[in-house]
Formats: structure tokens, sequence, C-alpha cells
């Protein structure tokens, strides 16, 4: 078996700063499946695109970085083309992205066939059409003629899949291509890549910051921090015998769903909010009526935690939305602590009463907090609006607050953008405690963070559920976030709530096929052919 | 957010991809009626407010025609009678505009002769006169917009700073100065009237082109470079060159095109200045088309050239921007979908 794809004490940076990938070695065989892990900022999305001769602008590299033989940091202009046209093949992360939006899936996959590879439009269509039918698109030849944002993420992956395919590639390097999508479309497009990589005996360089799904596509394994790979090894041995320890802290805080481990206190108090009978339509400037949330009901009693969980488009960030009232249900009842909701925009009197019972932390810290304020005000303004407390006594009790979640009182004057995602997170997070809700939505709090600072907010949130007595309504597409840190479960699809109970039971028992396939769609590693949650 | 019923793929915001190919041919054509629409609308307004706004001007255009004589007051009231200003102003407004639609703009004060004569007479001029630069705007702002975008650094920068300045410059200063350079210095251009059609035409109107365009090229050129900057930064730009492409076809294909739209949008908008600004370039090269008509008969109180100009003024910008809406949904098949937002 030749090296196909050859990466020896790489390193790239900027003059005058510390390099970003620091002699990064790795290779990929014939017809072999590596994958590339780590979390944002670590480097791999640089070292993939360093196999295409893609490098950003202004920046500095040495050591060797070679496809079939080719040192893509020397080649000439020509011989790049000639390796991105035929031999190697990029996936993207955002299809959305990714293609072209002003012009036709087709074009987007003739485009390379008719200019480098000498085909007449006919044969190109014809072949495209073929292509788009293999990787499992139906009503191919109409699809040709659509635009990108006429098709759902998932399909336009299978295009973005289809066009590097056409260039039959002896590489195909990976973005993480499945994180923009969602799980059950993922376990579609992990197959596929899966079956083409297997068939056509393809190299793949898989990068991706999700160890269950590396597991389940890949041989072998390189795990990268800060640019230095710090392990690699065979897939099983890297994740059930870590040797590094950056490693074992990945694997332990990656996520997975376990039975035994849902420890959330079952719920004991009167209920504090009562839905019954919600619905949330919308309608659209043609007409059409679109229906968000048809007539959802549950109870969530006082200290208890109930997460909702669903895909894109099920409805359960309008869920949320509506129990903080930044919507108004179109129909049904809805009652926090026994008083009923007002059918109407709250007045902002009301919402400020309101606000002191419910807050809500939303998915990315980037856009929630200002990033004018020093988060230290921001946290204090919320004590002053919500405890009257004073201009002194509120920075006091800011800084305690700040204190118990991780940010320190250096931290205090800092402005959002000072502050890492996890930071910011935590930042969030007291905002919304500082209110001293008794209920708390976290709408995908943590899905925009990496796995270990994940975990580290997940603890934080349990810590503080016991600490308060806090009620939780977690809204999120991951089950396993969910098993961890609620005893109630709610499985949302197309607006409608499909199924209902504890958290135990449903992992265990699905009683619905939807929250079946959502089950079983979790990535399983390649050794295990049964489900994690045996 | 959407819900849609299908099994394997979740809906995009946007909506199910069935959806596009049902109503795709029944909302261009409602798209392009409610664009017409938008059109006679709009002139309809424009009409009163130019005809209206004759009332708001003091003087009496019939005194103005007696050149500051003491008129008899029979005199003055059979001019009046001649020209219609003795009706009511509704009554002069509906056989303003029958006469309009008709071909009939109304007798000219000062010249004795129909309106649409005066103006016919001298409309080609201006045309021409804004067909090249327009021309001159789009190839040199294009240009130098995607020279400077593609060259980051010392190129966009000289670039920038030249165009700031040429920006900066009044249209009549240019005029001197491209004058005292190309005529009166190297003598390739002439510097006066607009020759007698064909190349003559064209020799004669570079000069006063160039002067009308300057501002114009400096605009557009600024916007496509910050388009096009912006486009650079997209995914599916890097996409396009993972797959091989060739600088030049990622940049036509992808980047330009992509451009487009904004350029477009903002030339749109430019057209109305440069019939307006024409009026100072053809009174500094000796042309006579429309814009020196309307500064003169404005001093006259000619009102029926006045309206008559301005309203072709005005219907030239609208259609020209209806046009470029009707365009847009080519360019960008999303504004058609009415989902641009992403």
């Amino acid at each position: 078996m030749s090296q196909l794809l050859k990466i020896e004490d790489f390193t790239l940076g900027f003059a005058d700063r510390p390099p970003l990938l620091d002699s990064v070695s790795l290779h990929v065989n014939d017809g072999e499946a590596v994958a590339l892990v780590g979390e944002s900022g670590s480097g791999k999305s640089l070292t993939t695109r360093a196999a295409l001769g893609l490098f950003p602008g202004g920046s500095e590299f040495s050591g060797t970085v070679s496809v079939q033989g080719l040192n893509t940091l020397t080649a000439s202009k020509q011989r790049l083309m000639e390796l991105r046209r035929g031999h190697a093949s990029m996936i993207f992360q955002d299809p959305r992205a990714g293609i072209n939006p002003v012009r036709t899936v087709g074009d987007f996959l003739t485009e390379t066939l008719l200019r480098f590879h000498g085909l007449s439009r006919a044969e190109a269509t014809e072949r495209a059409v073929k292509q788009l039918e293999q990787v499992g698109l139906r009503r191919a030849k109409e699809l040709m003629d659509q635009h990108p944002h006429q098709l759902s993420g998932g399909m336009l992956q299978r295009v973005m899949i289809a066009a590097a395919l056409l260039n039959s590639p002896d590489l195909l390097l990976c973005d993480e291509p499945t994180t923009a999508l969602d799980v059950t479309t993922q376990a579609g497009i992990v197959r596929l890549l899966r079956e083409e990589q297997q068939s056509r005996g393809m190299g793949m360089l898989f990068i991706t910051h999700d160890l269950n799904l590396a597991a389940s596509l890949c041989e072998r394994v390189y795990v990268l921090r800060r640019g230095t790979v710090v392990e690699h090894g065979p897939t099983r041995n890297v994740f059930q015998t870590p040797q590094q320890d950056y490693t074992r802290q990945l694997v332990e805080a990656t996520p997975v769903i376990d039975v035994a481990d849902v420890d959330a206190p079952a719920a004991v108090g009167a209920p504090l909010l009562e839905v019954s009978g919600v619905s949330k339509t919308y309608q659209l400037p043609r007409g059409e009526v679109i229906t968000a949330l048809d007539n959802a009901g549950f109870s969530l009693p006082e200290g208890g935690s109930l997460g909702v969980v669903g895909e894109s488009g099920s409805g359960k960030s309008t869920l949320a939305r509506l129990v903080v009232a930044l919507e108004t249900a179109t129909t049904g009842e809805l009652s926090l602590r026994g008083v009923p909701r007002p059918h109407r925009t709250l007045k902002a009197a009301e919402r400020k009463v309101l606000a002191k019972d419910v807050q809500i932390v939303f998915q990315d810290p980037y856009l929630s907090l200002d990033p004018r304020i020093p988060v230290g005000n921001a946290v204090a303004d919320v004590f002053r609006l919500h405890q009257r407390q004073g201009r002194k006594q509120a920075r006091a009790s800011a800084a305690e607050l700040l204190g118990k979640v991780g940010i320190g009182p250096e931290r205090f004057d800092a402005r959002p953008r000072a502050l890492s995602g996890g930071q910011r997170q935590r930042v969030a997070l007291a905002k919304a405690l500082a209110a001293r809700p008794r209920l708390l939505v976290l709408d995908e709090a943590t899905s925009a963070l990496d796995v270990s600072v994940q975990a580290q907010v997940l603890e934080l949130v349990e810590e503080l559920r016991d600490q308060f007595g806090l009620t939780i309504l977690f809204v999120t597409h991951d089950l396993a976030v969910v098993s961890r840190l609620c005893s109630e479960i709610l499985v949302m699809h197309q607006g409608r709530i499909v199924e209902q109970g504890p958290t135990a039971r449903i992992l265990e028992d699905p009683g619905d096929d939807y929250t079946k396939n959502l089950i079983a769609s979790r990535p399983r590693p390649l050794w295990d052919a049964e489900p994690v949650i045996a | 957010m959407a819900v849609m019923d299908q099994a394997q793929a979740p809906a995009p915001p946007q909506g199910p991809a069935g959806k596009g190919v049902k109503s795709r041919a029944a909302r261009p054509a409602a798209y392009i009626t409610k664009k017409v629409f938008a059109l006679v609308a709009t002139l309809f307004v424009a009409s009163l407010a130019v005809f209206f706004s004759r009332f708001l001007v003091p003087g009496d255009p019939a005194r103005f025609l007696l050149r500051g004589r003491s008129p008899k007051p029979e005199a003055l009231e059979e001019i009046t009678r001649q020209f219609g200003l003795d009706k009511p102003a509704w009554e002069q407004y509906l056989n303003w505009l029958g006469g309009i639609l008709h071909g009939d703009w109304g007798r000219s004060l000062t010249y004795r002769q129909d309106v649409s004569d005066v103006l016919l007479g001298r409309l080609p001029t201006t045309l021409q006169l804004v067909a090249l630069a327009a021309v001159f705007i789009t190839v040199l702002g294009l240009f130098a917009g995607i020279v400077a975008s593609l060259n980051k650094g010392f190129g966009d920068r000289f670039i920038l700073i030249t165009l700031t300045a040429a920006g900066a410059v009044p249209p009549f200063v240019a005029a001197i100065a491209l004058v005292a350079l190309f005529s009166v210095g190297l003598g390739w251009f002439p510097s006066f009237g607009s020759g007698d059609g064909g190349w003559d035409r064209i020799w004669h109107l570079t000069l006063p082109a160039l002067a009308l365009g300057i501002t114009y090229i400096a605009m557009v050129a600024r916007v496509t470079r910050s388009s096009m900057n912006e486009q650079l930064l997209r995914e599916h730009v890097e996409v396009a060159t993972s797959r091989g492409l060739t600088r030049g076809s990622v940049v036509a294909r992808h980047v330009l095109r992509n451009a487009l739209g904004p350029i477009l949008t903002v030339s749109g908008v430019l057209v109305a200045g440069l019939l307006v600004s024409s009026a100072i370039i053809e009174r500094t090269f000796g042309l006579s088309g429309i814009g020196q008509l309307l500064v003169q008969s404005i001093d006259r109180l000619d009102f029926a050239v006045v309206q008559a100009i301005v309203m072709v003024v005005v219907a030239a910008f609208v259609l020209v921007n209806t046009v470029v809406d009707l365009i847009q949904p080519l360019i960008d098949p999303r504004i058609a979908a009415g989902t641009e937002s992403r």
C-alpha cells in the first residue's frame, strides 16, 4: 500500500506569531479512512486545505505535504489545479454556504466536467444525473435545474458529495461534512460516505470534532490540539485506551447515552409550568400557513428537568420562545405557577414580572451578549433591574455570581470579545441566574461549544440546578446531552410532540418510530455493531 | 420555520423543494405585473408633483412672455386664454395629461413651437452623451473595482486613493481639466460642438462623457470593489477553487456574477444624477441637449418645457430602476423566491 497523502513536519503560521500548525505529521494510505479529530482552533481545517494547496493569504509554511508524490507546498499552480481536478476532492462543512446560491445545481455539478474533462453539455448532464441518483437523490433530472435554496441541507450535502465524486478522486477530504445537518440526516450522509469510500477504494481524511462520528467511519485517527498531533493510532485503541491526558479528557467529555447514569432527580413539587393545547402558526405573505407547533401539552413540576429533543424545524425552539413569551401562542393555554398567560404580546411591565421567574440562555454566546458592555456590568444590570439592588451592591452580587460560574474577578471588566466561547456562555448563564428565576430555559445552550467546554457548562448547569433548586427546560437536538441533565424527555417532530416520559424509559424502550430512528441515528463505532445504549 | 413532511431530509427554513417547482410559472408573472404597476403608479404621482409644483413657483408665465412691458389687461387676458391658464388647475392638469398620452406636450412659450419638437431636437444629443458616459462608467468603473479587489495591498490602495480623488472632482472642473489636456494640450479631441453623427459624434462626445462620468466611475468602482470583496470571502468561492477552477473562472463565474446585484442597484440610482449633471456638461462643451434647455426654460418660466423635461427625466429614472428590479431575480434567483435574507 502506498501513501496517498503524506504530511511531514508541516508547520504553518504568520510572521511574528506563534505557529498555527506545529510539525504536523500524518499519512493516509490508499483506500484508508482516517479521522482528524480536534476542537475549534486546533488547525484541522488548515491541515486538510494544505493537501489541496490552499493556504491562508500571507502565511508562512515549511515541511512537506504530498499527495501522490506531488508536494503541494512547492508545486506550480498548473500542477495544483490538475491535482484538484482529478485526484483530490474536498467536501465542506456547510453545503448551503459552499454551493453558489445564484447558479443551478446542474451548473455546479457540470462545471468541472465541461471545463476539464472534455465532456459535451449533454454528456456532462447525463453523468451528473447518474451521480445524483447514486448518492440517493430522487428526481435527479429536476434537481439539475433547481437552485440551492430550493433544496434542504441534507440534499445539498448529497449534491456536494456527488460533485466531489464526479471528479473520481483518489483522495476525499471531508471538512466536518455533517456538522450543519440533523442527526437523522447525518446518519444517511455518513453511510453514503462509508459506502463510496469502500466501493471506490478512495483514501479519505475526515475532519470532525465528534469522536463518536470519527469512530463510526474511520479505522485510524489523529488527535490534533493547538496545531500539534497529540496522539494517533487505530481508532479503537485511541478511544478505549487513550494514552494522553488530552485525549482522555476529550473521550470523557464526549456525551454518550448511558441510561444507568441518568441521575437527574425526579421532580416532586407542584406544577410550575403547564402547557395545554398550545399551537403556533405563521402566515406567509403568499397565504400559506405554516404550523410551527401543533397542539403541544405537558406539565413541568417545580424542581423538575425536562429535555425537549428534536431536529431543525421540529418546533422545539418555538416552544422555548413561547415559554419565555418571545412569541404568543395562536391557540392554547400556558400557565406559570398557576397564572395563565394572556393571548397577546406582553406589556413591558408584565414582561419584567415574567422575566423574574423565567430566563433563557440562547445557543450562540457570540451573538447573545452585547459586545460593548463589560460582562460584569451586564450581570450587575440584571441585579439592579430584578433585585432592586444599588450600584455597589449589584456589582458585588455580580462578582459573586460570576465567581460561582467560574469567571474570576479579573474578568469583571472584560468585554465579551476578550472571552472564549465557553466563558461567554457562562456569562450568559450568570446573566440568566442573576434574576433568580424559577425556570431556566436553555435553547441549544451548549450546541455551539466544543465538547470539552460543553462538558464543563453542563456540569455547571447540573451544579446550579442542585444548588438553587432550579427548574430546567433544556431544548436540544442531542439526546446524549439531555440524558445527562434531564429526568424527563419530550420528543418533537414536525411541530408535534411524538413522545414524552421519563428519560430512562424513552431511551431504553422508545415507543414512537421517530424516537427509535433518532436513537438509532446516533453514530456507532465501527467495532461495535450494537447500539451505544446497551 | 417551515415544517414539512419529507421523511429523509428536514426542510430548510425556506420551505420544501417541491414548492419552487409548483409555482415557478406563476411567480415571475406576478412579480413583473407588480413592478409594472409600481412603475405606472410612480409616474402618475410624479406627474401630479411636476404639474402642480408650477403653482408654487412665484411669477405669472403670461406676464413674463410680455417681457416686462406693462400690458393692457385685455392682451394679458388673451394670452392667458390662449395657453389655457384661465381654467381651474385640475382641468389644466387633465388636459395636460391627456395631451401627453397622445404625444402632445403643449406649446413652448419662448420658442412658439410644440414642446415635443423642441425636445426631439435636443433629446438625442443628451441621450447619446448619457449613453456614452454609461459605457465609460460601466467599463472603467467595473475594471477599476475588479482590479482593486483582486490586488490587495498597493494596487488596491492606489486605486482607492485615485477613486476618492476622482469622486471629489465636480464635473465642470473635470471638464475644464480634460479640455485643457486633451484638446488644447494634445489636440486629440474637439472641445466644442456635438459633431455630425456616427464616429464623428462619438469623437465629439468622448470628452463630455468622460467629464460627466468621472464621479460615477468612482462610485461604481467602489461598489464593485466592496461587493467583490464580500463575495471573495464566501465559502463557495473556496469550494470552486478547491475543485481546480482557474482563477479567472472563479472570479467571473462565482465572484463577479454574485457581486452584480448591488452594482446594478447603485447604477440604477445613478442614472438620475447623470441626466441632471448633463446640464453643466452640455453648457461647458456647447452641446445643445435637454440639460441646457432645462436651465434656460426655468430661467424663462417656460413651464411647458420644464414640465416635459422633468417628466422625461423622471420617466427615464423610474424605467431604468424598474428594469434593474426586473433583472435582479435573473441574477439572484433567491429574490424571486422572496428569501433574499440569506
